[in-house]
Formats: C-alpha cells, sequence, structure tokens
C-alpha cells in the first residue's frame, strides 16, 4: 500500500464498507426473510377470509397469544445463539403464570423473590453448562422435570387470581392501533438491542462461534454464558407474566408447548443450532408466523383434530423453503 | 470404533467401572429404602416395577440409538407415537385379532418415523424440529383415531401382558430378550457398529465407507417401531388414551442419560436403560409410599436428572468411564476440556452432512 493512500486504504480494510455490511446482511438474513414472505403470505390468505382482520381490534385479537410466546422466543434465541437449546421453558413460562397467580397476590414480596430465584437459578445453570461442560439439552429437560413439581406444588388445579397491576396490562388496548402490535415491535426492539448493538450482544454470538477467541481476547466464558442464561430467564418471567395477565390465572401446563414453538420460532426466523449468530428480527417473524398460522387454520373452518397436523406440515414446508433459498444464496 | 477396542483392552487389564453402574446404585439404594419403609416382601416392589418399566425399556431402546447418532440427534415424537399407537392396536385388534392389533401399531409408528426421515434427510430440517413436526402430525391422527374408536383393548392381548412366569411379568422376559439382540446387534452387526462410529464422527464414518444415511434412516424408523410397539402394549395394558405417552417423551431421554449411554452420542449402553427404568419406577412407588405428591416427584426426579449429568460428564469424557477415572475427577479438573462450543461444530456436520 502507498503512504498516500494509507489513510483511505486502511480505513477500508479495518472497517468494512457499506456495501460489504449490507451484502453479508443479506446473505445472513436471507433465510429468516422467507419467513417473512410465509407471514405475509399467510397473513393476506387469512385477511381474504376473514377482511375483518384488517380492523384494530381483529389484528388485537389475532396477534394477542403473540405477545407472550414472542418473549419466551427471545430467550429461547438468546440461549441458542450461544449454542445450547433450552428444552424447559414451556414449563419454566407455565411456573412464571402459577407464581403470579398465587404468591404474587397472595404475598408480593415473597413472589417477586421467586422470580428473581428463577434468575438466579438459570444463571446458575448457565455456570453448571459452562463449567461441567454439562450438554444444555438435558440440563434443561431435566430443570423442566423441577419447574413442573414446583407448579404443581404451588397449584396442583389450574386457577389462582392474578394481581389487579397485572390485569391492567392487557387490559390496555387503544384504539388507533393494535396493542399486541406496539409489544410486539418493542420487545423485538429490546431484543435486537441486546444481541446486536451491545458489547454483551457480541460476547455471546463470539461464544457460541469460537470460545477460544473469547477466551484469549480476555473475557470470562463463564460470565458471559452465566449473563445469558440469566437475560434469558428475565425474558422468560416476563412472558409468564403477560401470559398470566392475559388469561388471568395460572397453570403450569399453560405454556406446555412453548419449549418446542419457541425453538421453531427461532429456526424458522433464520436461526440454527450451532450458535454463534443471533436472529432477534427474524425470530418476531418466526414467532408472527407461526401464530397467524393457528389463527388462520381457525378461520378456514378446518376440523380442530386436523389443525395440529396443518401447523406440523405448514412448519416443514417453511423449512423446506428455507434450504432451497439456502442453497441459491450460496 | 478405537473407543470400543479401548474399552475391550481397558477390561483385560483393570476393572472397568460400567456405564450403568451408577444407576445400578441408585436401583439397590432405592430398594433398600422401600424394603426399609413398608416392610414386607423384599422381591415385590422389584416384581412390581417390572410390570411398568417394559414399556420405558421399549420407548428408550428407540430414543438410545437416535440419541447415539450424535448431537443434534433426538426424537421428539415418540410420546405421541406411543399415543397413537395404542388406538392403532385397538382399533385393529377388534377387527383382526391382537396380533394383526400389534402390528398394526408398530407399523403405525414406522410410518410417522418415515416423515420424520423425509423431514430430515430430504427437506434437510433439525431432527428436532422434524419430529417436533411428526409429533403434531400424529397428536391430529390419534385425536381422529379416539374420535372414532371407544372399544377396550381385546381380551387376549390384555390377558398377555397381565400374564407372570414365576411371579415376572412376560413383557418384561420378552422386552429383556429384545434388548439383549439389540445389545448383540450394537457390539456384533454392520449397523450397531456403524450407529456408534457416526455418533463418534459422522465425517470419519463417511470417510471410511459407511453408509451412513440408511444407518440413520434405519435408526429413526426403529425408534418408531418401538414407540408403536410400546403403545400397541400400553393399550393393553393402561387403555388407550390421547395422552398416554405424553410423559414417555421426557421419561425415555432422562432413562437413556441415566443408564450412562453418552449424551453427546457415539456409545450406547444397553444395559443402562433397564437400570434407569427401573430405577425411576421404583423411585416412583418409594416416593408415592413416603407419601410425597406429583409435584415433589416431579421435583426430586428433575434434580437426579441434573446431578447425575454433572457426576457423569466429569467421569465419562473420553467415552470410558473408570473408577479411577472419577475418583481422579474428583481431585482435579481434567486437563483438557473441551469447550462446550465444541459440540455445536459437530451438529453442524450431522444437520448439514
Amino acid at each position: 500500500m502507498t503512504t498516500l493512500t494509507a489513510p483511505r486504504a486502511s480505513g477500508r480494510s479495518s472497517v468494512p464498507t457499506f456495501r460489504s455490511r449490507a451484502t453479508i446482511g443479506a446473505k445472513h438474513s436471507a433465510p429468516g426473510a422467507l419467513s417473512l414472505v410465509a407471514m405475509i403470505v399467510i397473513f393476506v390468505i387469512a385477511v381474504a377470509n376473514q377482511p375483518g382482520i384488517l380492523s384494530v381490534y381483529g389484528l388485537t385479537l389475532m396477534l394477542t397469544a403473540a405477545v407472550p410466546l414472542l418473549l419466551a422466543a427471545q430467550a429461547q434465541m438468546l440461549i441458542m445463539s450461544v449454542g445450547d437449546i433450552d428444552l424447559g421453558i414451556g414449563q419454566l413460562v407455565g411456573l412464571v403464570t402459577v407464581i403470579a397467580a398465587t404468591m404474587l397476590t397472595t404475598d408480593p414480596l415473597l413472589g417477586v423473590l421467586a422470580l428473581l430465584a428463577i434468575v438466579g437459578a438459570y444463571a446458575l445453570l448457565g455456570l453448571l453448562v459452562q463449567k461441567r461442560n454439562v450438554p444444555s439439552i438435558i440440563a434443561t429437560l431435566g430443570m423442566s422435570f423441577v419447574w413442573l413439581g414446583l407448579g404443581l406444588q404451588l397449584l396442583p388445579t389450574p386457577g389462582g387470581q392474578t394481581p389487579e397491576w397485572l390485569a391492567q396490562l392487557s387490559a390496555w388496548r387503544p384504539d388507533w392501533i393494535p396493542a399486541p402490535v406496539v409489544w410486539i415491535v418493542a420487545i423485538t426492539l429490546v431484543a435486537w438491542f441486546l444481541a446486536k448493538r451491545t458489547r454483551f450482544g457480541t460476547r455471546m454470538r463470539a461464544l457460541g462461534s469460537s470460545s477460544p477467541t473469547l477466551s484469549r481476547a480476555g473475557w470470562s466464558l463463564s460470565r458471559t454464558r452465566v449473563l445469558t442464561y440469566a437475560a434469558a430467564a428475565v425474558l422468560a418471567v416476563l412472558a409468564g407474566l403477560v401470559l398470566a395477565s392475559q388469561t388471568q390465572s395460572g397453570d403450569v401446563n399453560s405454556a406446555g408447548n412453548y419449549t418446542l414453538m419457541t425453538i421453531a420460532a427461532v429456526i424458522l426466523g433464520g436461526g440454527n443450532f450451532k450458535g454463534g449468530q443471533s436472529f432477534p428480527v427474524g425470530t418476531a417473524f418466526g414467532v408472527v408466523t407461526l401464530s397467524l398460522i393457528t389463527v388462520l387454520l381457525g378461520l378456514i373452518n378446518l376440523s380442530s383434530s386436523l389443525q395440529s397436523a396443518a401447523q406440523g406440515l405448514i412448519v416443514l414446508a417453511v423449512l423446506a423453503g428455507r434450504v432451497i433459498t439456502e442453497r441459491f444464496v450460496r | 470404533m478405537n473407543a470400543l477396542n479401548a474399552t475391550k483392552t481397558k477390561t483385560a487389564s483393570r476393572f472397568t467401572w460400567p456405564a450403568w453402574g451408577w444407576s445400578l446404585i441408585g436401583v439397590l439404594g432405592v430398594w433398600l429404602c422401600i424394603i426399609a419403609v413398608g416392610g414386607g416382601n423384599p422381591g415385590g416392589p422389584v416384581l412390581q416395577a417390572l410390570s411398568l418399566a417394559p414399556y420405558l425399556v421399549l420407548v428408550s431402546i428407540g430414543q438410545m440409538l437416535v440419541i447415539s447418532l450424535g448431537p443434534g440427534n433426538i426424537d421428539v415424537s415418540v410420546g405421541a407415537i406411543v399415543s397413537m399407537a395404542s388406538y392403532v392396536s385397538v382399533a385393529v385388534g377388534a377387527l383382526a385379532g391382537p396380533l394383526a392389533g400389534l402390528a398394526a401399531a408398530v407399523l403405525a409408528g414406522v410410518a410417522a418415523a418415515l416423515l420424520s426421515v423425509i423431514a430430515i434427510m430430504l427437506l434437510r430440517v433439525p431432527p428436532i424440529i422434524a419430529t417436533l413436526a411428526t409429533s403434531l402430525v400424529v397428536a391430529s391422527a390419534t385425536l381422529l383415531l379416539a374420535d372414532a374408536n371407544r372399544a377396550g383393548a381385546d381380551a387376549a392381548l390384555r390377558g398377555f401382558v397381565n400374564a407372570r412366569v414365576f411371579g415376572i411379568p412376560v413383557t418384561a422376559i420378552l422386552v429383556a430378550v429384545l434388548t439383549v439382540l439389540i445389545a448383540l446387534a450394537l457390539k456384533r452387526t454392520m449397523y450397531g457398529l456403524s450407529v456408534a462410529a457416526i455418533g463418534q464422527s459422522t465425517l470419519a464414518a463417511r470417510k471410511a465407507g459407511l453408509r451412513v444415511t440408511s444407518t440413520i434412516v434405519t435408526t429413526y424408523l426403529l425408534s418408531g417401531a418401538f414407540a408403536g410397539l410400546a403403545g400397541g402394549l400400553l393399550a393393553a395394558y393402561i387403555s388407550p388414551s390421547t395422552v398416554l405417552g405424553d410423559s414417555y417423551l421426557l421419561d425415555s431421554i432422562a432413562v437413556v442419560v441415566l443408564g450412562g449411554t453418552l449424551i453427546a452420542g457415539g456409545r450406547p449402553v444397553v444395559a443402562g436403560l433397564w437400570t434407569g427404568a427401573v430405577f425411576f419406577v421404583l423411585l416412583s412407588s418409594l416416593l408415592n409410599l413416603v407419601g410425597w405428591n406429583l409435584g415433589a416427584q416431579n421435583v426430586l426426579k428433575g434434580l437426579l436428572v441434573v446431578v447425575v449429568i454433572v457426576i457423569s460428564s466429569r467421569v465419562t469424557k473420553t467415552g470410558r468411564s473408570t473408577l479411577s477415572r472419577f475418583l481422579s475427577s474428583l481431585r482435579r479438573e481434567p486437563a483438557a476440556t473441551p469447550t462446550p462450543a465444541d459440540t455445536p461444530a459437530l451438529t453442524k456436520e450431522n444437520t448439514h452432512a
């Protein structure tokens, strides 16, 4: 390199240009973009079937269930970005609804302490996975028994009463904009900022893609994984609180399908099991797509027995499409 | 397969602590507790456990084979298949006899697994999502079958699953024979060795000329078949229900892990399925005896799974587990601890190979 152009040349080599950033960004988000396409297609079909959806009320009704699922899915996304999988998140969200409907009403201080203890337990789980090299998939599976057991212990049958302030949360329904859309955008922005714009987010991805590099750069692997698990637990607790505020009751089994639905949402949104990448926006598309599929299947009067089969087959079809786009991009 | 040879030479030189040893200690410990608390005939609780354990072992055989294929491989459709197969067994059994019913249950399991295999192999969907989609489809089939069918299980089949020889349930004997056959197949046949080799390194297995694709396909189909058979038998032992198989998904994975099978793949431990399953069933009856409710039982079950993997992850670093290795692991950190980030690298090969 000549000395005259050195500043410019070095500037180009060390900082990626807008164009190269855009190309890499497009390559990484191509699988997630397919989820966006699937979401739009399903939305258009739903509107064609039932034009009433396009109103504020219709959209609110359609997307309400997506909000707690999105919070849980972003938690799953964080865990998956460090290369782990959480198989206990469904039971955890269920347990939080139980705590919200029992302890949080009768003894708010104890309830808050219980929720904090959950975050602490997750941090400990992260430490265990890092220090003892325990497979996260089994550790979280084991913990799912614990969450389920605690939930059954607190509230053997669904019921309870959520506190007044929690009910206010889902009672907020402005006339001019569907409330769930506001929540979905806000949650996605927070997750996007956390995963993509903070140094912690970068460290998280580094832990997933190349942990030796991270430790050689002077960062603690344990602290990164512990913080990731704690952040995921906070999101999962929020998911449980939102779900409890919507259903106004506690049920440890109310979110049983969240475990697999959140993984499916992250995968739909462009994620993978390798770790090292995070897809907060793609995950949001994935969650909305999955929720829309559920609503659409109800709209077209499909027999309720067949709905889960249709859901499974549509997920497979979207993922098959993703494989084709990935090959196309390569 | 180097690990297999290494284990053999090890056995010749000194005592090898079997991978299923911990769960056997667990079984004996729980058994002693039951005798101490409940009193009565010491063999009673074991015989009782042997009537429930075979179904769990059947489902776990398939799960163990799938998990042994390496990181990323797991079958989350077994629970749904058990429920569906229970209805198939009863419906076909009412028309064409109990044997045809059982065969139909197995075939239904294979058909469901075929959907997973198509998704994994042709659509390149990660196994956990592929089997999840299958379980959703199977759940629909179960609901349709449940609407159409209100019959009970065949009397002959009911007699068979409740039959005992010298007090030991016939199903336990037959499933024990089956596990011995599976153990032999894993040690002696091309298929069995391929499963372990693929679990250790898919890339190496492929380079060595093993039939990776057909081995993976066979394994998932076998898992479906075993879940189907378990469902078909459970239809007679309990009764068909849409939630019959729900607990079998988590329980089968827990039994596989408790039994000493490496969760990272490459080392199936067949004997551990029995110790793991009997331990689970015995623990359940002990806690019932003591008066623990379902919630507390689940908490203990979950903590046990976590504790066992924490211990076993230290003991079984390289696929062997010797007593000395365990003792040394208590004293100091192993020098070269593979980081968890190494595992996803293998997943990459498995899912994209």
